[in-house]
């Protein structure tokens, strides 16, 4: 769209007040570029048509290459950072997983204790091996702690578990602890 | 010797890459890439930064804060959308924060007395003159002051880098009805100065809304 000079001062107040549509502002800011009596008629009517040209500030080659120097610094700095941090990181989320899936595999097992009645909690023999903390034919007293059941593959070789069963008719507790887990 | 052509050549190559295709390269880690868009964007974003914090030096910090927010973020970078975009709302939202902290305030404030001293110093006639002799850039510069974070932004993108208020919209993650209210109120308030500032320039207005 190409506007005359007429044309262009009959919109400066529309220009104002966005009240033009796209092409028509374009238009008017293009002529505005290369007219210059139209310029100075447009900032004697509204002085921020002297915003209108202003364009973009000069930024020289030195100051971009400053920007480019410190930006480098900058992502080595956090790459470097992010390698001290990030195994401790990366295991923290393994810890959380671990425990995450052992409480899960608590809860939904077969013989889980949380499933049956706290009354026969000890005296169950079902499930297969390795499901169950307590082995079948070695009931755990009541209070007592048995460390290191390990009949199960699920969990790490040097995992070592922990199952309190305070009695009948208390919940059952158990303690799975990964070792190899640094938290 | 190889090698060193290999890399040149491969800077060669990014610099011709539109900036989305940029974007993705550098997505993947490549570095050329995104030194090249770096390069290619650092007047754009110090030139907006410069206009709403008030000064050179925080402008470029600015910059490289944009460009390190840019990198760390580039795997949340959508490539349907313009690269320019997601850049100026990053750019514009640290420009913004920077102009809200104490340390901006601060100098705005020494920025602020200076002025007051300088205009102190002039005639009302020599006043007008020299508004009239300002470049546009600095007569901003020294009249934006009163305006918000947003409403400056919003005039400097729409006026100064010429963009749709519908861009200004998502730059500022606000509808358009917002840009619009920020750009009323930002000349509203950019006339007021003016004519506080500079009478002599204000005094020439024909209309004033």
């Amino acid at each position: 769209m190409t506007l005359s000079c007429g044309e262009v001062r009959d919109r400066f107040e529309a220009y104002g007040a966005e009240a033009l549509a796209a092409g028509e502002r374009l238009a008017v800011r293009e002529h505005l570029r290369s007219c210059e009596p139209c310029r100075e008629e447009a900032s004697a009517s509204d002085p921020l048509f002297l915003f209108a040209g202003a364009g973009a500030l000069p930024v020289s080659e030195n100051e971009t290459a400053g920007v480019l120097a410190s930006v480098r610094t900058g992502i080595a700095f956090k790459s470097a950072e992010r390698r001290l941090q990030g195994p401790t990181a990366r295991r923290r989320a393994g810890a959380l997983l671990s425990a995450a899936a052992a409480v899960a595999l608590t809860l939904l097992a077969p013989g889980a204790p949380a499933r049956r009645a706290p009354t026969d909690a000890l005296a169950t023999k079902s499930g297969p091996a390795g499901r169950s903390f307590v082995p079948a034919s070695n009931p755990v007293p009541a209070g007592a702690i048995l460390p290191k059941a390990g009949v199960t593959k699920k969990y790490p070789a040097d995992a070592t578990i922990y199952d309190l069963s305070p009695g009948a008719g208390e919940p059952r507790v158990v303690w799975i602890v990964d070792r190899s887990l640094d938290i | 010797m190889e090698l060193v052509y290999s890399a040149e050549r491969s800077r060669q190559e990014a610099r011709e890459l539109p900036d989305r295709e940029l974007a993705v390269q550098a997505r993947t880690g490549d570095m050329l890439a995104f030194e090249a868009l770096v390069l290619r964007k650092t007047p754009a974003v110090v030139s907006v930064a410069r206009r709403i914090v008030g000064n050179a030096e925080d402008a470029r910090d600015v910059a490289q804060m944009a460009f390190l927010r840019v990198w760390e973020q580039l795997s949340r970078y959508d490539e349907t959308y313009s690269f320019n975009t997601w850049l100026y709302r990053i750019a514009t939202n640290l420009a913004i924060d920077f102009l809200r902290s104490s340390r901006s305030r601060e100098r705005a404030h020494t920025a602020t007395l200076h002025l007051v001293r300088m205009r102190e110093e002039l005639t009302g006639s020599e006043t007008s003159r020299s508004a009239e002799d300002d470049s546009a850039s600095r007569l901003f510069d020294r009249v934006a002051g009163r305006l918000t974070g947003k409403q400056k932004a919003a005039f400097v993108l729409r006026e100064m880098e010429d963009l749709d208020t519908s861009e200004i919209a998502v730059i500022l993650a606000c509808g358009e009805s917002t840009v619009r209210n920020h750009l009323f109120n930002a000349r509203k308030i950019l006339r007021r100065e003016i004519e506080r500032v500079a009478p002599g320039l204000a005094g020439r207005s024909v209309k004033k809304p």
